[in-house]
């Protein structure tokens, strides 16, 4: 058995170059391997095919070619995947899914149809709006539509039975990962936020059932930890969707003095959020995951009216003791655009103080984010202890 | 190639150094797109005033549902519409100021900025205006951005662009989740299926039928809330009249093959207000037969809407609502003919024939669907390389609108197809839809020019 630390760096080493472990895969099984854009793809589906889904993940390559496909005011996760389909990355994938209705995600794929004009790249459009009489059963139309496709690109049948393998294997993987979430926020110090994205994002990645062998082996591994917290501000990060925050990011905010203690990051708590149900059809229960995990943790890409993110982000903070909350906002994310004045008012009127980051694909200017993340944790600080006491 | 050409202008289009005029950037515009201004400040006014008479308002964003809004007896107020009046008229400052007070991303759709914008300062004028703090001063609020009535109603039909309904849904919250809302969702049009095309293919025949049910479904809501049913007798009145309205349209744009032409793509910009969102009535039909009236003319006498016409463009991108005046003049400077554009000719019931008087709501739910940012490039490219064979075109020019990932999104890809596939020059210049300070005029200059060099060095080669 592989301890905790030896774990991690095979983790690590996927999740740095995933599509390296595609090609290998590949390879090695002999079977095909589907890019699949985020953030609602149900990917028990292909599974069950027996292909390997892999969600397609920003390059950490600078954008040249991809910029000859889309405009620079798109955000930095679509000009990468432009730019990957350009230079040739994306040539692993056997074909390519999509199911959310995003302009910028489809701006990306249609230059990725563009450039890959042999691979087929359907869009299986998840309504985005959940609250009509007829928002679910267009949806479960679209689930057989998916099936329809993934069986028809991949020659093969996707029985009941094979769904339901499938389902058990991704909840048992998500189920994993959020008995980790439990620990961090229960103070375990070991599971930082470049920690846990890098267990997140192997999961995107990573054969279902590879993925959870070594998570267990991490979990067994697991020492107990009574170090503590110490001084350090615990805060929430929220946000980011599509794509992973970079990690030298995370680092910082630690290294500031706060301590992560919980997040609804895409590359995090938000993608493992919620589970298949395992009763039922198993058809019909990849259309009541995609309402459930709305509920579960709200998403601004999707439009429901009885459902808050803001509510939640405040339920969140109040459960895990965040004393602040961390906005990550990738540069020109529209629904986040459109929602981040809700989640501010809210923070506000609840005296949550709380901080916005943008984030782009190049250009991190880790010195001016240092100084605002530190002036955020001084703040909080002092805030619990005030320099002049009031009367 | 199917451009019509007058004779006695053809050697307006020879290559050569352009003719030393006194007539350079003068655009002869037609005048009788200038009752469309009037007709939609009437309207406007009137809305202003609906919360006095007691009526029922409804906002709402994306297609052109006013159809059904007038056969409900409703008022209704389109979002972008107002934001686009607001920019061309240079009044879009202190709705945009709110919208960033608010908490908005200079980087966000400006024409949703814009009327997210409206909408705060909406909310705020139901409430205590002095006793507000606002950045957005008491004299500012009292501009035409906040004389919006607060809507009772809210309908969402964006379709295409996944930020309209993510707008709509942030206006929701604006005014604190109180007002009844209904979403229309609209499955893109990407060619999934060998057989998917413009029109035709099982991948149509269903996006319209899963639209048309979900248009019954607008219906009934807005029984529901208004307590009264839809006309339906008045709903095929009013489509009747856009329907005619629409031939008009197409019909006198059409007349725009003619060498050199006899009206620009900046006529048919004037012309999309009245087409987009107003009553669909004689007066419609009026209009736009006057303006084909005028077109026909110009054609029958030789007149034509630039004094040298020496280049023709075609545009593709939504406009730039700040620069209108300003753009037409510059491309008129230049001898270039903007003849037709993505927005202008591939939008606002441009497929008439689809439209059953007696039955319109599946002609509707079509017309809904091809909105010009709900198709994969394919169909793009089928569409604009058709454009640019029926009208002549020798260029192309991308405005790339800085915060609509919706119209910039394919281009790149049109512009290589186009370079590709018809040998036609291209250019982009930078701007946006409703936020002025986006709009880069030196780069607009320079890329013009060097690309009406390229088009003349490709004359000389034969």
């Amino acid at each position: 058995m592989s301890g905790f630390r030896e774990s991690l760096v095979r983790l690590t080493e996927v999740a740095t170059d995933p599509y390296g472990y595609a090609a290998e895969w590949k390879r090695t099984h002999g079977r095909k391997v589907i890019g699949v854009l985020p953030m609602n793809f149900p990917l028990d589906l292909l599974h069950a095919t027996g292909a390997l889904p892999v969600i397609l993940q920003e390059s950490a390559s600078p954008i040249t070619g991809g910029r000859g496909l889309l405009p620079e005011f798109y955000c930095g996760y679509t000009r990468s995947l432009a730019d990957q389909a350009d230079s040739g990355e994306l040539d692993v994938f056997d074909a390519f899914m999509c199911v959310d209705h995003c302009i910028s995600l489809l701006g990306a794929y249609d230059g990725i149809r563009f450039t890959l004009p042999s691979r087929p790249a359907p869009l299986t459009q998840f309504v985005a709006s959940m609250d009509e009489m007829w928002s679910y059963p267009s949806v479960r139309g679209r689930v057989d539509q998916l099936r329809d496709q993934a069986e028809d690109f991949l020659g093969v049948t996707i029985s009941p039975d094979d769904l339901s393998r499938s389902i058990r294997a991704f909840n048992r993987d998500r189920q994993l990962l959020r008995r980790l979430y439990d620990l961090r926020r229960a103070g375990h110090t070991e599971l930082t936020p470049t920690t846990m994205q890098t267990l997140v994002k192997s999961s995107m990645v990573m054969d279902i059932e590879e993925h959870t062998a070594t998570l267990s082996e991490m979990i067994d591994a697991l020492a107990e930890d009574r170090s503590g917290r110490g001084e350090r501000i615990p805060v929430h990060l929220s946000g980011h969707f599509c794509h992973a925050p970079k990690p030298e990011l995370l680092d910082l905010i630690e290294e500031c003095g706060a301590v992560v203690v919980d997040d609804d990051l895409y590359t995090g708590f938000r993608h493992i959020s919620t589970d298949v149900p395992e009763d039922g059809d198993p058809f019909d229960a990849l259309v009541r995951w995609y309402f459930d995990r709305n509920v579960k943790v709200p998403d601004a890409t999707r439009a429901q009216n009885d459902v808050s993110w803001d509510q939640w982000l405040l339920d969140s903070v109040e459960q895990s003791g965040a004393a602040g909350v961390i906005v990550l906002m990738a540069k020109f994310c529209e629904p986040h655009m459109l929602y981040y004045p809700e989640l501010r008012k809210a923070l506000d009127t609840s005296q949550v103080p709380n901080l916005l980051i943008e984030t782009e694909h190049e250009g991190l200017a880790i010195e001016v984010v240092r100084t605002r993340v530190e002036a955020f944790v001084e703040r909080i600080r002092h805030q619990a202890k005030p320099l002049v006491a009031t009367a | 190639m199917s451009v019509t050409v007058n004779e006695p202008q053809d050697n307006a289009r020879a290559a050569g150094p352009a003719p030393v005029a006194d007539t350079r950037g003068v655009s002869n515009r037609l005048s009788s797109t200038k009752l469309a201004g009037k007709m939609v400040k009437e309207y406007w006014d009137r809305l202003f005033t609906a919360r006095e008479r007691d009526a029922h308002v409804v906002w709402y964003n994306g297609a052109a549902l006013n159809p059904i809004f007038e056969a409900a007896g409703l008022e209704w107020c389109h979002g972008e519409a107002f934001g686009a009046r607001l920019a061309a008229m240079h009044l879009e400052g202190p709705a945009q100021l709110a919208a960033e007070e608010h908490g908005y991303i200079g980087e966000l759709c400006s024409y949703a900025r814009t009327h997210l914008g409206c909408a705060v300062l909406t909310n705020r004028n139901d409430s205590d205006v002095s006793a507000d703090m606002s950045v957005v001063d008491v004299i500012d609020q009292e501009t035409l951005a906040s004389r919006l009535p607060a809507p009772d109603i809210f309908v969402n039909a964006y379709a295409g662009c996944s930020t309209g309904q993510q707008w709509d849904q942030a206006t929701y919250r604006i005014f604190d989740r109180q007002i009844p809302f209904f979403k229309v969702s609209y499955p893109t049009l990407w060619g999934n299926q060998p057989d998917a095309g413009y029109l035709t293919g099982q991948e149509w025949d269903e996006a319209s039928q899963f639209v048309a049910k979900e248009l019954h479904g607008v219906i009934a809501f807005i029984e529901e809330q208004t307590g009264r049913k839809v006309d339906m007798d008045r709903l095929r009145e009013s489509m009747r009249c856009i329907k005619r309205a629409s031939e008009l349209r197409l019909e006198a744009m059409d007349l725009c093959k003619t060498a050199p032409t006899p009206a620009t793509y900046w006529d048919w910009i004037a012309s999309i207000a009245p087409i987009n969102f107003l009553p669909g009535n004689q007066a419609l039909v009026d209009y736009f037969t006057a303006v084909k009236a005028e077109v026909q003319e110009r054609v029958e006498q030789n007149i034509s809407a630039l004094p040298n016409e020496r280049y023709r463009l075609y545009f593709d991108g939504i406009m730039n609502w700040n620069k209108l005046g300003w753009l037409a003049d510059k491309f008129a400077s230049h001898d270039c003919a903007v003849l037709c554009g993505r927005y202008t000719h591939n939008a606002f019931w441009q497929e008439p024939q689809l439209i059953d008087e007696d039955d319109p709501i599946l002609g509707m739910a079509q017309h809904y669907l091809l909105c010009p940012t709900n198709h994969g490039f394919k169909t793009l490219q089928h569409l604009t390389n058709k454009d640019c064979v029926d009208f002549g075109i020798d260029g192309v020019v991308f405005h790339s609108t800085r915060t609509c990932r919706a119209f910039t999104g394919p281009q790149q890809i049109l512009a290589r197809t186009v370079q590709r596939e018809l040998g036609l020059q291209t250019m982009f210049f930078e701007g946006d839809v409703a936020d002025a300070s986006f709009y880069n005029d030196e780069i607009l200059e320079s890329r013009l020019e060097a690309m009406l060099e390229a088009i003349d060095v490709r004359r000389l080669q034969g």
